[in-house]
């Protein structure tokens, strides 16, 4: 198994934080990966509280490509912005497998109920994505807190640290940026 | 891209808006000119909905961990059983098709161990588990046991050839004799499980299956699914949390008390079958609608269309009945017993 190598996504973090915009690129391959090998280890040991919150997973993608130990809260909450994006497309990715692997059609002698969620999950996560695209257009900063948000599972207070702006405002962005993806994926819908 | 220079403009009236009550709210967009106060209103008309962003994507996160779901081979061991192949996957686990003692054939549904979240919830499957155990009726599909294993909590039940009444109902039109036959089965099911103190609060077409003999069988009696892990915070912004976008699949099928976020009754399995009836005999949904908003909407306050306006020779006695099921208050609703003993009567 190739390790990750360590240290590098600090400087690399230290770098974009300076905007150098050409580091976030380079982090991203990092943390993407990070994340697929904790996804896949977390399975194979089948802990069976293991929780599923995606901040589970990037805390610990965290924890290995960082040297945390002295980093401060905003470091980390810098990491978690990074890192949110990684698990978008990630869980996007793998929506968009899903969808596809559905209509290859599937044999059912036992109704399964459960196979509702996934799949229906898996359009809205795909639409929201598409939605969240053009957000980013309008109002990148709402599209972020959404992203942050919803696919990286941080709280109001760790998006308003990570994004240097005051709790109001990412309760208020949040707000309104709900309101115009519903509106986007409804008109999308029909 | 017009809109761009007005956003910021959209933005601050959205929340003034937002913060006013309702009359003066109406005053203050009735003043805007005639887009601004479009969009505003289209967006405030969003904010109502409880369908988006009210709980992260764990079903997809699960699914993501798996990598590899149905991932038991042939010959492996759960509990007693042995594995002999994989029947279905789902966003919460799997069902095989294993042989227990004797080479009985089984159906084993292995639930992920991802999304059992807290000893609760394992608790909370387990209990009901049994409850289901315990019932015995020629409709109910028979649930054998069920028990942990390193694979994931498991539930060893009846396996049934057939076909579930989603693919009947797909199929095309349904006799009316065999669909008052088969509504008189579900219900006499349904009755049996209200008297043992059950409540199936998931009554749907996916849930039901015509097995080759004719016989009705409902299944998955009281098990725990959707388990919202016990983390997701509600969302902050008003959301009730209890209409996740992930629940949409079941939508259809939900009483207005359900969807209202109050607890299940046996009621609310009455309704359920009613819209399932209204489905089989008249062959379209009494909720349809193109989006889950359209549906929600349709389930609180759009009338129900009487089933003789969509086919003929329905008897009056259904209709009237079917009507009934759907009221939208509980305590009007028939008892599930009164309404298997109108089917059989008719």
């Amino acid at each position: 198994m190739d390790e990750p190598p360590q240290g590098e996504i600090t400087v690399l973090l230290a770098a974009w934080r300076q905007g150098d915009p050409e580091a976030l690129n380079k982090i991203m391959p990092l943390v993407y990966a990070e994340l697929h090998r904790i996804a896949r280890r977390a399975w194979s040991q089948q802990p069976h509280n293991n929780t599923l919150q995606p901040t589970a997973l990037i805390n610990e993608a965290y924890l290995k490509l960082a040297s945390s130990e002295n980093a401060s809260f905003k470091d980390r909450m810098h990491f978690f912005a990074v890192a949110s994006s990684a698990m978008r497309q990630i869980l996007v990715n793998h929506a968009k497998g899903r969808l596809a692997a559905k209509r290859g059609g599937a044999r059912a002698h036992v109704s399964l109920d459960d196979v509702q969620p996934v799949h229906q999950e898996a359009a809205e996560i795909v639409a929201l994505h598409e939605a969240l695209d053009a957000l980013q257009a309008v109002d990148p900063r709402k599209s972020k807190i959404v992203e942050m948000r919803y696919f990286g599972g941080l709280s109001v207070e760790e998006t308003a640290e990570a994004l240097d702006i005051s709790v109001r405002t990412v309760n208020r962005d949040w707000r309104l940026a709900r309101s115009w993806l519903i509106r986007e994926m409804n008109r999308e819908s029909t | 891209m017009s809109r761009q220079p007005e956003w910021e403009e959209i933005e601050r009236i959205y929340h003034e808006a937002l913060d006013l009550p309702v009359r003066e709210r109406r005053a203050l967009l009735a003043r805007l000119d005639p887009r601004l106060r479009e969009e505003v209103e289209s967006l405030i008309e969003a904010d109502s909905s409880t369908m988006l962003l009210t709980t992260p994507p764990t079903h997809m996160a699960a699914d993501l961990l798996d990598g590899q779901p149905g991932g038991l081979a042939a010959g492996q061991r759960v509990g007693r059983y042995e594995i002999e192949s994989l029947l279905s996957i789902g966003g919460m686990g799997e069902v095989y098709l294993a042989r227990g003692d004797g080479g009985m054939p089984v159906a084993l549904k292995i639930l992920r161990p991802h999304l059992v979240v807290s000893a609760q919830a394992v608790d909370r499957f387990e209990t009901e588990a049994r409850a289901a155990s315990a019932l015995r009726h020629p409709n109910i599909v028979t649930v054998y046991e069920s028990g942990r294993s390193p694979a994931g909590l498991f539930i060893a039940m009846e396996w049934l050839d057939g076909s579930t009444f989603r693919s009947v109902i797909h199929a095309g039109e349904v006799e009316l004799s065999k669909a008052i036959n088969w509504g008189g089965q579900a219900a006499s099911a349904i009755a049996a499980a209200h008297r043992a103190g059950i409540l199936h609060r998931d009554i749907k077409p996916e849930n039901i299956m015509l097995v080759k003999t004719g016989v009705l069988k409902i299944l998955d009696f009281g098990l725990a699914r959707h388990g919202t892990p016990d983390g997701a915070e509600p969302n902050a912004i008003g959301a009730s949390g209890t209409i996740s976008g992930t629940l949409s699949g079941t939508l259809l099928y939900m009483s207005p008390e359900i969807l209202r976020g109050e607890t299940a009754t046996s009621a609310s399995d009455v309704f359920s079958l009613g819209a399932f009836l209204y489905e089989l005999a008249a062959g379209r949904h009494p909720f349809a609608g193109d989006t889950p908003l359209d549906v929600f909407e349709a389930i609180e306050c759009r009338p129900v269309a009487p089933m003789s306006s969509l086919r003929t020779g329905i008897p009056v006695r259904i209709d009237q009945l079917v009507l009934e099921m759907l009221d939208r208050e509980p305590e009007m609703r028939p008892s599930a017993e009164e309404v298997a003993e109108a089917l059989r009567t008719l």
